[in-house]
Parts: structure tokens; sequence; C-alpha cells
């Protein structure tokens, strides 16, 4: 009886080691199905088939393949810069710099200086996380936010990628596994450049897939 | 010290105009955000909408506080 207990607890088990390569790789490729998914997918910047993401000219049947934003690493600087502006009226308190001032309009300084501050590390957050490319099964699209309320989307269909190529350079980019892509087509925007994302390769393979399954598709005529 | 050098309350007077001023148009900033924040969360949803405009939200409140705090101490 203990045995047959046995071969039924070593089955699961088996097919967990059966899974757990598809796991591990689904755990690399997306931030969202590793624990505490949620905080991770917010500062995840390389998402592979990610879902509950929309965007506003996306088709009912279009598929995201790929959501790309620049490299957590390249908030460092602002993080860096608004950690130092928390900290710098504590600092500042040493000397006596505001001393002239009356109390109530000192208090009014800080407080409007944590202001400046909360809106840049605001504002640079809200850049890094909308500016994103996507890569669906029909196209490529390129999300950027300039200023204040100004938005461009470029997209090109992936029938008209021409080339694609990736340059990374650098120490820091080498150890964070981060660079360019660069895409050239033949849509009304020739050039398309993902700028700093991760695992440049593995997006440069994703869009070779998919031109290649658009050169299928249009072969077989199973074009949308 | 601060009366030696600032005997008039005249120029507290003005300071205090051009701090409410700035303020004010903290505020406007502050609108402005919301609004570009409904902008983004309208062009792409990625699943943290709600926490985004939130934040957006809590600053807007933080300079209209700053700015009526600013409008009672000064």
């Amino acid at each position: 009886m203990t045995d047959i207990f046995i071969s039924q607890e070593k089955k699961p088990k088996e097919e967990m080691k059966e899974n757990s390569p598809v796991e591990k790789e689904v755990k690399e490729m997306m931030g969202q199905t590793l624990p505490k998914k949620e905080f991770k997918s917010l500062i995840a910047s390389y998402l592979r088939n990610p879902k509950g993401v929309d965007f506003e000219i996306k088709d009912k049947q279009e598929k995201i393949e790929l959501l790309l934003r620049q490299h957590p690493i390249t908030n460092l600087r602002w993080i860096i810069l608004g950690t130092i502006m928390i900290f710098a009226p504590i600092v500042l308190k040493q000397f006596p710099i505001f001393d002239f001032l009356p109390s109530n309009y000192r208090f009014i300084v800080y407080l409007g200086w944590y202001l400046i501050t909360g809106s840049f590390i605001l504002e640079n957050f809200l850049t890094w996380y909308f500016n994103v490319y996507i890569i669906t099964d029909e196209r490529i699209i390129d999300v950027d936010f300039y200023n204040l309320i100004y938005k461009d989307i470029s997209q090109a269909d992936a029938d008209k990628i021409q080339d694609v190529n990736y340059q990374m350079g650098g120490v820091v980019r080498t150890i964070f596994n981060y660079g360019d892509v660069f895409i050239q087509t033949a849509a009304e925007k020739p050039n398309f450049e993902f700028l700093a994302v991760p695992k440049p390769d593995k997006v440069v393979k994703v869009l070779q897939d998919l031109i290649q399954e658009e050169k299928q598709e249009a072969i077989e005529g199973r074009i949308r | 010290m601060g009366q030696i050098l600032f005997p008039n309350t005249m120029i507290w007077g003005v300071a205090k105009i051009f701090v409410l001023f700035g303020m004010a148009i903290y505020v406007v900033f502050g609108f402005v955000v919301v609004r570009q924040v409904k902008l983004m969360t309208d062009t792409l949803q990625l699943g943290f909408e709600g926490f985004i405009r939130l934040l957006s939200y809590v600053h807007l409140l933080f300079t209209i506080a700053v700015f009526i705090f600013a409008l009672i101490i000064l």
C-alpha cells in the first residue's frame, strides 16, 4: 500500500521537473509570474506575452508578443538625484542658509522643496513607465510621451520591417544586459529605435520570428 | 536679525504675494500632471492605472494643501 502512495507522490514531482525549465524560462522572461508579481510587473522592462496590457490603437484580434521599456538601471540617475533632494534639507539644516527668513517662511520653503522633489520623482517615473515599445503579432509600436501633454505613437506593420540589428556596448550595458535595437522599415517612419531595452538579442529574435511568420502568412495567403 | 535686514514689513507682504503666486502656478502644474496621467493611462493600459492615478491625485492634493497652508501661515 505504501508503495502506491510513494508512486503517486513521485508522479507530480516528475511533472514538476518536466515543467521546471519552462517555468524557469517564463520566470526569467515574464516579471509577472514571479512571486510578488504585481510589484515585479510594475517595474519590469521586458514582458513576454503580457496579460492585462492594452493600448488605444490595438485591434481586437491583435496579440501582444513583447512589451519593452528602458532597463530599470537607466533610472539610477534620477533616483540618486531624488534621494539627494529628499535629504538635502536635513543636511542644509546644519548650515544657517535660511536663518534670515522668519520661521513660517522657512517652513514653507521646506514644504515647497519637498513638493518640487515629489514632482521631480513622479515626472521621471511616469516618463519611464509610459515610454514603451510594443511588439505584437502584426506590428511594432513605439509610444513616446514628451514634456507634459505631447505624445507620439509610431507604428510599422511587421511585413514592412526590412532590417533588424542591435548594439550593446560599455561596461554597464554588458553587466545589466541591455542595449539598443534598431529597426529599419519601409513604413512611413523608416527607423525605429528601441533604446536601452533589456535582452536586445532576444528582442531581435522575437522580431525575426515575427518577420518569418509574416512571410509565411504571405506565402500561404493568410494575410489579415 | 531679520528685523535689522528687513525693517519694512512691506517686504514680507511682497514676498508673501510672490510665494502664493508661485504656489498657485504649482497647483496648475498639479492639475496638468493629473491630465497628463489621464492621457497616458487612456493611451496605455498596463495594469496599474489606479495606482498611477492615485499618485497624481496625491500630488495634486499636496500642491493644494501647501498653497492653502502658505495662505494661512504667511
